[in-house]
């Protein structure tokens, strides 16, 4: 690619659409990614880094991302045309976006430093990171999480635990909530800092799902030497970064996952067509649908709004309301149309979706439960009396 | 890239001249009222915009007027013959789907208002898988008032024979007509789902029970959220549909992608609202019935969302593609 075309294409959403699509319908060498079946979440990664590899060769994933963090410039609507286009190409949308998309946009604002020294091999595929919130005593009340670091000089010591970290298992970083003030400080006393992987005193855990893929892992930190120089934002303004962070966990995540969800929606259709259909099948496969293009509806709206430099508040709940209804639509309405196949079939369309159908689950549990977006809407949108405090 | 144009306050300017106007007229005034505010000049400027706001207004004030008509007539009057005088327009009758009555039956179709003041009534008829248009005089027409669930309405259930003429293909007329309908009364339904919604919440916020308002109990916190999650989406799904309304067939797939989704919230909605009402839902007492009965009237109109889901479906089935309706 020429250094003009480059430069247009970030500034011309519409001409990097198309020259996107025109490449994704000629490189044959794209085959290698397309109806593939993986025996772990371990293999899936790798496969899907290599595709990252692969587009980044092209330039094609670096839209989206600054120049100085190893992109080629242009906004958030660049990342959600790849993603669509990669969709409507057959091809999956490389599993490393997933967190890229939650953790990439804070430490770009919070500490492009750290974004300049490794957002550009993340974006070549080479490695990918992990999302450390969650704790066992802390789920949805995120704010009283426990996993600590200590300042000492100019190095932090950080011990405790995290939990139900997406790709944890490869992941080569971890990006974590921790305390460094009070036990009692709640939402005031945290930071947010990037943790190697390979640091001495870290441990990672794989979780299998009950699909027997690993795609949640445990992470615990015994007196873990960290450089103070990794901290995103402010020691004590963890909170305002994990805030901050939530809008593109919210918005892109939803965004990616309709995407993919199409492609699906469409690979179901031609799995089940010519075969018997349950009665009422064609009532839910148009709810289904309806499902999803409302969520890109939503959705679309809010990338718009990341791209304009506009701050999504709690009516980001919404997206993910409308996102979880779309993924439990479609895993549902898969089972349903394979039906006893769903069950006793063993050939590799029908166990991906097996493997999908629990996956799809966690869209009403992680990233903030469909309890607590009903709750943000009830408190911060409609404005109702709140719930006492116990 | 929004399809509406208008600023906030523009936006809120014209939504209080709306709210007067719906408060001081109904029926057949609601036209010349709207003419003497200069609304074709706010439609011309923003037709998106414009049909949304009314539209939304309509249905908060749940206004009884045909409105509608003027929507529909837009695109179907272009291929009729010059016209004499006010028009109204025949909608197909819910009890046969979304399509108008064949050629070679009785007509059998809604009216949303009464014929005083109208000259002509436009009667869309089937015939070999296409719509055509005949023109009736008012008089041919034996019309009654719809009576059950929505008793306020206005609207006329319309029988008689067919009327004659020799029928003008309406081409794709008839399909932008119909999508364009279909955006119009998603907005309505979205507005009277605000409504129910607006107080449902004054209610639940003000009822003490336990010592406490009961919208500050979860189960009832959680059942608005989800009610306000249904009219987001027939917000955006509005906005999408509108892209699309420039083509050849008026945008007419993703016009009823929106349709069935408002059918969808009005239905979560209303089953909400008439609950966190307690028994105060399901009385004449309380005005919530009136939005109940006025959502099914809206959602059955132009396609029902049972209706829409299932023909989405079979389209899907016999190989339609699944269009993403949706671009960044």
């Amino acid at each position: 690619m020429t250094r003009t075309a480059t430069a247009s294409l970030a500034t011309d959403l519409d001409a990097y659409r198309s020259s996107l699509r025109a490449y994704l319908s000629d490189d044959d060498t794209l085959d290698r990614w397309r109806g593939k079946h993986h025996a772990s979440t371990e293999d899936r990664i790798a496969e899907h880094a290599a595709l990252m590899t692969h587009l980044h060769e092209h330039g094609w994933n670096r839209y989206g991302w600054p120049v100085e963090a190893g992109g080629l410039g242009g906004d958030e609507r660049h990342r959600g045309v790849l993603y669509d286009e990669l969709s409507a190409a057959g091809l999956p949308v490389p599993d490393p976006h997933l967190m890229l998309e939650t953790l990439g946009p804070p430490v770009v604002h919070f500490a492009p430093e750290l974004a300049a020294r490794y957002l550009p091999e993340y974006l070549r595929g080479e490695n990918w990171w992990g999302q450390g919130f969650s704790e066992p005593e802390a789920g949805s009340d995120l704010a009283g999480l426990r996993c600590r670091a200590r300042r000492e000089g100019d190095h932090y010591v950080v011990s405790g635990q995290k939990l139900w970290t997406s790709h944890g298992a490869t992941a080569s970083r971890f990006v974590c909530l921790v305390r460094t003030g009070t036990p009692e400080s709640r939402h005031r006393g945290l930071s947010m800092i990037m943790i190697d992987a390979d640091t001495p005193g870290v441990s990672v855990r794989p979780i299998a799902l009950a699909s027997g893929y690993q795609e949640l892992a445990e992470v615990f930190f015994d007196d873990v030497v960290v450089p103070a120089d990794r901290l995103v934002g402010e020691e004590g303004k963890g909170w305002a970064v994990a805030m901050y962070l939530l809008q593109w966990e919210r918005a892109m995540y939803a965004w990616q996952s309709a995407a993919v969800s199409l492609r699906r929606f469409r690979e179901l259709l031609g799995q089940v067509a010519g075969k018997p259909l349950p009665d009422g099948a064609a009532t839910r496969i148009g709810d289904c649908y309806g499902d999803l293009v409302a969520l890109r509806a939503r959705s679309v709206q809010t990338v718009r709004r990341l791209a304009a430099g506009e701050t999504v508040g709690p009516e980001a709940s919404v997206d993910k309301v409308l996102l979880a209804s779309a993924e439990i639509s479609l895993h549902d309405l898969a089972r349903d149309l394979l039906g006893t196949d769903f069950v006793f079939a063993a050939d590799a369309d029908t166990r991906d979706w097996l493997a999908d159908w629990w996956f799809s689950r966690s869209a009403t549990i992680l990233g903030g439960s469909a309890e607590v977006q009903r709750t943000i809407l009830a408190d911060h949108v409609l404005g109702l009396p709140k719930e006492p405090k116990v | 890239m929004t399809s509406t144009t208008m600023d906030t306050a523009t936006a809120e300017l014209l939504t209080g001249s709306l709210r007067e106007l719906f408060a001081g007229s109904a029926g057949r005034e609601v036209g010349p009222a709207l003419a003497a505010l200069g609304w074709s000049d706010v439609v011309a400027e923003d037709p998106a915009g414009a049909t949304t706001l009314l539209f939304t207004e309509h249905g908060r004030a749940l206004a009884s007027s045909p409105v509608l008509d003027s929507v529909l007539l837009a695109e179907l009057d272009p291929v009729l013959p010059e016209g004499n005088g006010t028009r109204a327009l025949l909608y197909p009758h819910p009890t046969h789907g979304d399509q108008p009555s064949t050629v070679d039956g009785p007509v059998h179709g809604l009216l949303l208002a009464g014929l005083e003041s109208v000259d002509e009534v436009v009667v869309p008829v089937r015939a070999n898988g296409s719509v055509a248009l005949l023109t009736a005089a008012p008089g041919s027409f034996t019309t009654e008032p719809v009576a059950g669930f929505d008793a306020g309405s206005g609207w006329l259930t319309v029988t008689g024979p067919q009327p004659s003429g020799t029928p003008v293909p309406a081409g794709d007329a008839w399909e932008r007509a119909v999508a364009a309908g279909r955006r119009a009364l998603a907005a309505e339904i979205a507005g009277v789902c605000q409504a129910a919604l607006d107080l449902a919440v004054a209610h639940t916020s003000a009822r003490v029970q336990y010592g406490r308002p009961i919208a500050s109990f979860q189960a009832v916190r959680h059942r608005l959220a989800e009610g306000h999650v249904a009219i987001s989406d027939i917000a955006s799904m509005l906005d999408a549909a509108w892209v699309s309304a420039g083509n050849a067939d008026g945008g007419a797939w993703a016009a009823a992608m929106a349709k069935l989704r408002a059918g969808r919230a009005q239905s979560e909605v209303m089953r909400h609202g008439v609950q966190v009402l307690g028994a105060m839902g399901l009385t004449s007492e309380s005005q919530l019935h009136r939005h109940v009965t006025r959502a099914g009237a809206l959602d059955a109109l132009l396609g029902g969302h049972r209706l829409l889901s299932e023909t989405t479906g079979r389209a899907l089935l016999a190989g339609a593609p699944a269009d993403p309706v949706v671009e960044v």
